[in-house]
């Protein structure tokens, strides 16, 4: 059990990277996201089929290929990151590619209705989307939303394969040096279940509120 | 009414994709007029009076809303549909109010956005526009939380508060529970009363009778017959007009007779 005691302070912060990283990623990823997703539905053939395939290029090709792409590949054309930016860059890439989707769908399940009645009244498209269209699809895909920032939660255990010091990180080297993965790998599980609980309350305890005229 | 017309519909044809939902149809709507648009469903009633606002393109003809002229196969310029949404407001068969506004906010929306009133001023408008349907006390509840019949008269007073010259009606009561349809049209008749121009798609006929100047009866692609209210339902000229009138005024099988309208009459 000592290892645990001895390693619980560095897999404590380990797991604050993962949380930061988590936060700032998911927050950029869902504002690109969300233009992403306007740009696809009303960007013309041009910008709207540009970020069509983005968003397949991000679903159809394993995460793991896309960050050694990133961090490995681009280094041998001279552009070298260091793994945080790397870190940074690939999940706020692979997030927004997410979040496109889910935006879509949301923007998408806003009735025909409501864009009638905003047309009618002279309300111009940024106003109605603003106003009208985006309060309704937030609403309706916050169950996505809280999905896809798991998911980024979940991404940040890759980021050992590149050396960035997480939660998983400081299990790996813990786990080689004492020979005694389980309780360290134990630890990392509970951090990571204690994590994705915290985001799905928030989750919902904002679907309640949000959904308070429904 | 007067001789002013503020509609004129000029050879209009609609189709979506290759199928024509209409075609050829002309009509003059003048100021203070009401126009009632009858017809079997799916004849394309609704999509017709889409067409004056513009929420659907049409591909032939012309359509002149006050001054403006909407061309078949060309699309308006932003100002000159911003132009045409200020003159003309619409009521949907869905009402279609904004679910996460409270009803106050659905009245004070467009006014704000689009004719830059301050909120106050929006507020005192609105306020007074609830009032004459009975509703200031729901001011600041969901749509949700209303009755259908609420909600229409709720939808009536947000197009209303912009003004508008022309109000077009969407089957406004074809979603209500029998007991509420009553409210809104008396309301819709005050409103025939005070000299605003609509268009009106409904499935009461004697609401039709009593309220509208003139009637128009949509079958087979285009208009079957139109003329003064009274002798279009109770004379029709035509075979297709007496047909459908014979079908919603004596529905086989339904002893009840059709709506007529709750306190319709001169006692206002
Ligand atoms: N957006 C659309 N795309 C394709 N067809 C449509 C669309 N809207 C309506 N239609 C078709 O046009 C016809 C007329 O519809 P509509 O105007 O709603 O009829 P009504 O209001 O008289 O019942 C119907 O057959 C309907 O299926
Ligand atoms: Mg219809």
């Amino acid at each position: 059990m000592h290892v645990v005691i001895l390693y619980l302070g560095v897999l404590l912060q380990g797991g604050m990277r993962d949380v930061e990283l988590t936060v700032v990623s998911s927050i950029l990823a869902l504002m690109l996201g969300a233009l992403g997703a306007i740009g696809r539905l009303y960007g013309g053939r041009i910008i709207g089929g540009a970020i069509y395939w983005y968003v397949e290029l991000i679903r159809g090709l394993p995460p793991i290929l896309q960050l050694f792409v990133l961090f490995f590949g681009l280094s041998q054309f001279g552009i070298d990151l260091n793994p945080l930016s790397a870190a940074i860059i690939w999940l706020v890439a692979y997030g927004a590619g997410y979040a496109v989707e889910v935006f879509r769908a949301g923007i998408m399940d806003v009735a025909e209705g409501q864009h009638e009645a905003a047309t009618a009244l002279g309300l111009d498209r940024k106003i109605t989307m603003r106003k009208i269209i985006i309060p309704q699809a937030f609403v309706a895909m916050l169950p996505n939303l809280t999905t896809l920032i798991v998911l980024q939660l979940k991404n940040t255990t890759l980021l050992y394969l590149i050396g960035y010091a997480d939660m998983m990180y400081q299990a790996r080297l813990g786990a080689d040096a004492t020979a005694q993965p389980g309780p360290l790998y134990v630890v990392v599980a509970i951090e990571y279940l204690v994590l994705s609980a915290i985001i799905s309350r928030i989750g919902s305890s904002m679907e309640k509120r949000a959904a308070a005229y429904r | 009414m007067s001789n002013e017309v503020v509609v004129k519909v000029r050879g209009v044809t609609k189709r979506f994709g290759d199928r024509v939902i209409f075609e050829n149809i002309s009509l003059d709507v003048h100021k203070s007029e009401v126009v009632a648009i009858i017809g079997p469903s799916g004849v394309g009633k609704s999509t017709f009076i889409r067409c004056i606002n513009h929420l659907h393109s049409f591909d032939e003809g012309t359509i002149d809303v006050q001054g403006f002229r909407l061309v078949g196969g060309q699309s308006p310029s932003k100002a000159e549909l911003q132009a045409l949404h200020n003159s003309v407001g619409m009521v949907f068969q869905t009402f279609n109010l904004f679910p996460h506004l409270t009803v106050l906010d659905n009245i004070v929306l467009a006014p704000m956005q689009v004719k830059k009133q301050a909120r106050q001023q929006a507020i005192d408008r609105a306020m007074h526009l609830l009032a004459m349907v009975g509703l200031q006390n729901r001011a600041n509840t969901f749509p949700k939380r209303l009755s259908g019949g609420e909600q229409q008269r709720v939808a009536i007073c947000r197009a209303l508060a912009m003004e508008p010259e022309i109000m077009l009606f969407d089957e406004p009561t074809s979603m209500l529970d029998p007991e509420l349809v009553g409210d809104v049209l008396e309301f819709i008749q005050r409103l025939a009363r005070t000299g605003m121009t609509m268009v009106l798609v409904t499935h009461e006929m004697m609401f039709a009778k009593e309220v509208a100047d003139t009637v128009v009866v949509m079958a087979d692609h285009g208009i079957a017959e139109m003329g003064p209210a009274r002798e279009v339902l109770e004379s029709p000229r035509t075979e297709r007009a007496r047909s459908f009138l014979r079908r919603v005024l004596n529905p086989v099988g339904s002893p009840r007779e059709p709506n007529l309208v709750a306190n319709g009459g001169d006692d206002r």
